[in-house]
């Protein structure tokens, strides 16, 4: 099982060439080799064989796509991460010296369907740059990143959902228009936006808020109108880069257990990161523990704790003091 | 809860400038340095004529002719420069040519080229009026928040929609203060380049009365215009109320 999906993995990634976060680009469907007729090399002059062939191959790949997507959706099939990444580097150029600095260094990670994964790491490590490059908003100099379509469509990309450090609302639109312009952002129709809005405004307990704006609300209301943002999308992946950092204590705590509640109704795959221990514990089924400088992933780490889990159970707290140890341990060692 | 300023300190200054202005013009003749009254005798003289309706009137046509064109190419230009890297190269210096050319060269020109024409006054509005309103939304694109527009990208916002929802708004502040200057300096050029050569308008009056000595005409045509252009800059300030309704009231 684990040789046929290292080479499933491989396979995909031979075909990830441009290093985009799509699976497949728009012309790699069947739609596109079906579209443009493949003459017989050979009955044309030399440029047109050379198209002939390009054609070809195209097609050859696309049919081995199909391929791969039939296997995979074969019941009892190998399945794929939902997110895969492999060996990801990125570097920035640094200002006024030779080389560069490089940020992530060979990261490997990946993410299940459904799971809930946490990233911990310390502040600057480079962790919000890995969920920009996921997030498809910054490119990197190696590695890959695959992101696995919607299911049953293989031709376009999962929606993924992103909720920032700081709430980043539009302070001039209400928070109604905030949440419709994400829905328009996602062509999702005109038809569907009150419901959603309606419905997911409730869901973090900002019913009557629909046409007050952003200034007039207390930063963790704003952080739960992202969160609204975000879910109202209806997203296959949630990608948080520390959405609670920012608030205070009480209502940090507050935020994870209603974020717990909401995710028992749509369960998205997420990516959590957090420099907080504790509340990867909670609110995770993985860690995986990163470095910085270059930020390099140097431990993963299950939580099989079952949920509903209360933020002091003995079990959590007992897994939080051993996994303590661990990362500052490392963390320390390194200083 | 807001404590509202107490208006009579305003008024009683208003009242003390009439008094003061009233007892000078008693020193002179009425049509060297009209007082009060007499002005608002001058005043009701000519809009008692129908004709001096029609003057305002295309005055106020090129005046906001010039103007638009002005807001509307310089908004988009300077948005273009602002979010285009090589454009803003090429076109830096040209926008700092354009700005330090002296507005009578301007309107000199306009009328060598364009002779006693609509034209004139509303090409030397634009040529001056134009590259202010450039720097300024120019200098609005250098203060975009990244943040924002990160957010946007990670949603997939298509770019009119982001320039729509995202870049205009926040460049609204600098769109209202380049507007509410932006008119009053197509006004008063509109009216100086009118006196140099457009044949018809209220600079033309000007100039006309300014032949006869009549400083109480000159007085009445430029401050009857000068009320129409303080109640237009009222109407931007109750449009910007509204568009600025999002910002937190804070008591004073």
């Amino acid at each position: 099982m684990g040789a046929s999906r290292i080479c499933l993995e491989a396979a995909i990634c031979n075909l990830n060439r441009t290093g985009s976060t799509r699976f497949f680009s728009r012309t790699h469907t069947t739609a596109f080799a079906l579209r443009w007729p493949i003459r017989q090399a050979g009955d044309a002059g030399p440029r047109h064989q050379a198209r002939a062939r390009r054609h070809q191959h195209e097609a050859q790949r696309t049919v081995m796509a199909q391929v791969i997507m039939e296997q995979v959706a074969r019941p009892g099939a190998v399945s794929l991460s939902t997110i895969a990444v492999n060996n990801l580097t990125k570097r920035f150029p640094a200002p006024g010296a030779e080389s560069s600095f490089t940020v992530l260094d060979s990261i490997s990670l990946s993410v299940d369907e459904g799971e809930f994964v946490s990233i911990v790491g310390p502040s600057g490590c480079g962790k919000s740059t890995l969920l920009n490059i996921i997030a498809g908003i910054e490119s990197y100099e190696s590695g890959s990143v695959t992101v696995a379509p919607r299911a049953g469509k293989s031709d376009s990309g999962s929606r993924i959902g992103y909720v920032f450090q700081s709430p980043r609302l539009l302070n001039w639109l209400t928070v109604q228009d905030n949440i419709q312009f994400v829905l328009e952002a996602q062509n999702i129709p005109r038809s569907r936006w009150q419901e959603l809005v309606a419905k997911h405004l409730d869901m973090v307990g900002l019913s009557g808020q629909e046409r007050n704006y952003p200034l007039n609300l207390s930063g963790g209301m704003q952080q739960r109108v992202a969160i609204a943002r975000v879910l109202a999308i209806e997203p296959d992946i949630l990608l948080m880069d520390e959405p609670f950092s920012h608030l205070d204590a009480i209502t940090a705590r507050k935020m994870r257990l209603d974020l717990i509640d909401i995710l028992t109704k749509a369960r998205p795959t997420i990516l959590f990161v957090t420099h907080d221990l504790a509340e990867a514990v909670f609110l995770s089924d993985r860690i995986y523990m990163m470095n910085a400088k270059p930020a390099r992933i140097f431990n993963e780490v299950p939580v099989d704790i079952s949920r509903p889990r209360k933020p002091e159970d003995s079990k959590i707290l007992d897994l939080e003091k051993t996994l303590v140890r661990e990362f500052f341990g490392v963390l320390e060692a390194k200083d | 809860m807001k404590r509202t300023a107490s208006r009579w300190p305003s008024l009683m200054i208003i009242v003390l400038g009439l008094f003061v202005w009233k007892t000078i013009s008693l020193f002179y003749l009425p049509v060297i340095f009209p007082g009060p009254l007499e002005l608002i005798d001058r005043i009701i003289e000519i809009y008692s004529d129908p004709a001096s309706f029609r003057v305002v009137g295309q005055s106020l046509t090129r005046i906001f002719e010039g103007f638009l064109i002005s807001m509307l190419a310089g908004t988009a230009f300077g948005i273009l420069m602002g979010l285009n890297r090589a454009i803003e190269v090429f076109f830096d210096s040209w926008i700092m040519v354009l700005l330090t050319v002296p507005s009578v060269c301007w309107a000199f020109l306009s009328v060598l080229w364009f002779g006693i024409s609509e034209a004139a006054p509303i090409l030397t509005i634009v040529l001056i009026v134009f590259p202010f309103v450039v720097m300024n939304i120019w200098e609005g694109t250098k203060a975009l928040e990244k943040d924002l527009i990160e957010m946007g990208r990670a949603y997939k916002a298509n770019r009119p929609l982001m320039l729509r929802k995202v870049l205009i708004p926040q460049l609204m502040p600098y769109i209202f203060s380049s507007l509410r200057i932006a008119l009053s300096l197509s006004w008063k050029i509109a009216l100086v380049a009118e006196a140099f050569g457009a044949g018809s308008g209220v600079g033309q009056e000007l100039i006309n009365w300014f032949q006869d000595t009549r400083v109480d005409m000159m007085l009445a045509w430029s401050v009857s215009f000068m009320i129409v252009m303080v109640l237009i800059d009222l109407v931007f300030r109750l449009w910007a109320r509204r568009v600025f309704a999002w910002r937190p009231q804070f008591a004073t």
